[in-house]
């Protein structure tokens, strides 16, 4: 004769079960809790990322210039690409009207760990966005990031995968986030008529700069002053542009050290003064290649004359590019358009 | 109910300990104080003086100490005289001035006032002095200052020139040049001019001078001086673009840093034989070195140099530099310790 299950036998079934669940909570719970911490963790660097990848469109403050550009998300992890990094003087005389004084179009291959740095000078006098003539670095004043790259693609025939655009406090926060940068500064930059507009104070004022010849360690704020002064230099805008790349350069060499945990903290220090339409995803697959990118696999491009002449137009002193010579070059590194 | 909220308190606490434990994770980039790790790595005769973070520091033997000197401004570019003491700048943000101290901090004497804005509102006419140097006989001061320049909005150009001037009497500049002075060199405009005087024994002055190439680069060539506005002799070529001379207490044994116009440098020691450079050979190849300078003897070399993993500059010394046959590079002050790279140590025998 068989015995039927006892009531005891139930309940020592239904305590089991019991004791299971509530060890699933449990664990869920401490899982739950180990995925907020983190969450919060990245939460600044999420918040960047789904506010750059227009998720969330904060425009950062309601400036339409500042409004993301969606990216092409087509693009293998592993294929070249070309990204326009754009610089504004993003200080109180501009009012949210921020030209761009810096355009470099660089191409980035993850396979060869190749880079090509072209800087285009501020005073180019090309067709904008818009079908009106001016400096190329209004381009972003009329319409943003958005006619920026349309410009460049439509004047240099080229295609824009990304763009990342930094203002100047957000230069000098990430150059002090990394640690300050180790440059070879090429000769004594000194100007009587640098801008002091990040002093807090009247920003029409100026100051006097002098960073010393050599390799030496830059912060920030050394660094900004590096890339910024133009007045004393006998290149003006041009030198500027080297000295912008030669930055990166260094920046580049800093980015071994980094890792995703480090962009929490990046994003929160860049704040308002970054934008970019490549995902968090991206950005953090392209520390290591930066890392890892020899100095020789590394083309800077200058368009001094032959490539570029002095011109007077509309009472503005312009460049005028000279296409026949820009358009090859841009065609042999870049990629033309199809 | 309980034990419900320790066990939620637990939670919460791995939350905690998983964000903080990400956090811990990050890159630190923090330099260390030459004063708070002191400990040189070799021991070294005499007293070698350095700049970090806008103070000078002395090192001697297996100690360090911060020379007390008043506050405010950048201590930089202490210069070792032969009666002990220190000639050293001290650098504000529109201006720099010369100044005469002991090497136990106390200020005998400020030999120059480059604020001239101060009563007049006007801030280029301030002026910048630097890379100060007393003649072997021990004389007249030389230095580098952006004296003269154009009046305030009349235009940009703003270069360093070359000057010496009585060691005993105040500098007095002024914005059409250095009162009592003699001006030795004139700059090539709007490249940051001529700077790192070095005066030699025979009476010629060494320094690095820039010159616009007219190809869109400004590089810097050794230049040589019979005599206060003479015509400059080059010794490297713009392809080297060295600068940073230091003169070995011989005289002729040269030691200057080179870049190539590229990314890295290397220092190069040459000898001077009339009005040129022979024998260069590479001391240090493909670093980021810069401010050699030598020992009061002159067989030894000492460079400022960004070899540790975390970049900092270090001080670093190669005995025999000038001979055939150098040691090896050794670090001297500890890794972690970020010197001012563009002030050369000054080292004193006692």
């Amino acid at each position: 004769m068989g015995r039927r299950p006892g009531r005891r036998r139930r309940a020592s079934l239904k305590t089991g079960r019991q004791r299971v669940t509530k060890g699933s909570l449990i664990a869920a719970g401490f899982i739950v809790s180990i995925l907020a911490g983190v969450f919060s963790y990245f939460l600044p660097a999420i918040q960047v990322a789904l506010r750059d990848t227009g998720q969330v469109n904060t425009s950062l403050g309601g400036n339409p210039q500042l409004r993301p550009v969606s990216a092409n998300e087509n693009l293998s992890s592993s294929a070249p690409f070309n990204l326009l990094l754009l610089g504004s003087d993003s200080d109180a005389k501009f009012k949210g009207d921020y030209l761009t004084q810096s355009m470099i179009l660089t191409r980035i291959d993850p396979a060869t760990k190749r880079v090509t740095m072209l800087s285009i000078p501020r005073d180019l006098w090309v067709r904008l966005c818009n079908g009106s003539s001016g400096k190329i670095d209004q381009a972003f004043l009329h319409g943003g990031a958005q006619c920026a790259i349309q410009t460049v693609e439509n004047d240099l025939k080229v295609h824009v995968d990304y763009y990342a655009w930094i203002g100047l406090q957000g230069l000098v926060s990430v150059l002090n986030d990394v640690g300050g940068v180790n440059v070879i500064a090429n000769n004594p930059v000194m100007d009587d008529y640098y801008p002091a507009d990040l002093s807090g104070g009247n920003p029409f004022d100026y100051q006097r700069i002098l960073v010393l010849p050599g390799a030496q360690h830059m912060n920030g704020t050394l660094a900004l002053e590096y890339v910024r002064a133009r007045h004393d230099d006998a290149y003006g805008d041009f030198a500027r542009s080297q000295r912008q790349q030669q930055i990166l350069i260094a920046l580049r060499a800093k980015t071994r050290h980094l890792s995703l945990v480090d962009i929490p903290n990046l994003a929160t220090s860049l704040g308002a003064d970054f934008q970019t339409n490549m995902s968090i995803v991206r950005v953090s697959g392209l520390l290591p290649i930066a890392g890892s990118v020899p100095l020789a696999a590394i083309t800077q491009v200058v368009l001094l004359p032959p490539y570029t002449s002095s011109v007077h137009v509309n009472s503005q002193d312009a460049l005028r590019p000279n296409w026949s010579l820009i358009r090859p070059e841009v065609a042999k590194f870049f990629g033309a358009t199809t | 109910v309980r034990r419900t909220l320790v066990l939620f308190a637990i939670m919460a606490l791995c939350g905690l300990a998983a964000n903080r434990s990400l956090a811990a994770l990050q890159t630190r980039n923090t330099a260390g104080s030459l004063v708070d790790t002191t400990s040189p790595q070799i021991r070294l005769p005499g007293t070698i003086f350095v700049s970090q973070d806008g103070a000078i520091y002395a090192i001697a033997g297996t100690g360090v100490r911060r020379l007390p000197l008043p506050s405010g401004g950048e201590w930089i570019q202490p210069r070792a005289l032969s009666d002990g003491t220190l000639l050293v700048i001290r650098r504000f943000n529109q201006y720099s001035d010369l100044y005469h101290v002991t090497t136990s901090g106390r200020v005998l004497a400020r030999m120059s006032a480059g604020d001239q804005s101060i009563r007049n509102k006007t801030l280029q006419l301030d002026h910048w002095v630097l890379w100060p140097v007393v003649s072997p006989d021990g004389s007249s001061v030389y230095f580098a200052t952006d004296s003269p320049k154009p009046a305030p909005g009349q235009s940009y150009e703003v270069d360093f020139s070359l000057w010496a001037a009585p060691l005993s009497v105040p500098l007095t500049i002024g914005g059409t040049g250095v009162g009592g002075g003699i001006r030795w060199s004139f700059p090539d405009r709007y490249t940051g001019g001529d700077i790192e005087p070095v005066p030699l024994p025979d009476g010629n002055l060494l320094y690095a001078s820039y010159a616009n190439t007219g190809k869109g680069t400004v590089v810097s060539v050794l230049g040589l001086q019979t005599g206060p506005g003479s015509a400059m002799v080059a010794l490297t070529t713009p392809a080297q673009d060295c600068g940073a001379p230091a003169v070995a207490a011989d005289g002729v044994t040269i030691a200057m840093v080179c870049t190539n116009r590229g990314q890295t440098a290397s220092i190069e020691v040459a000898t001077l034989v009339g009005t040129a450079l022979s024998g260069a050979h590479v001391v240090v190849a493909n670093c980021l070195c810069n401010s050699p300078s030598w020992s009061p003897s002159g067989d030894s070399l000492l460079y400022m140099n960004a070899s540790d993993p975390d970049g900092n500059f270090g001080l670093w010394y190669i005995a025999k530099a000038g001979s055939a046959h150098p040691g090896a590079a050794k670090r001297v002050t500890d890794a972690g310790v970020n010197l001012d790279a563009t002030s050369s140590a000054a080292w004193m025998t006692r």
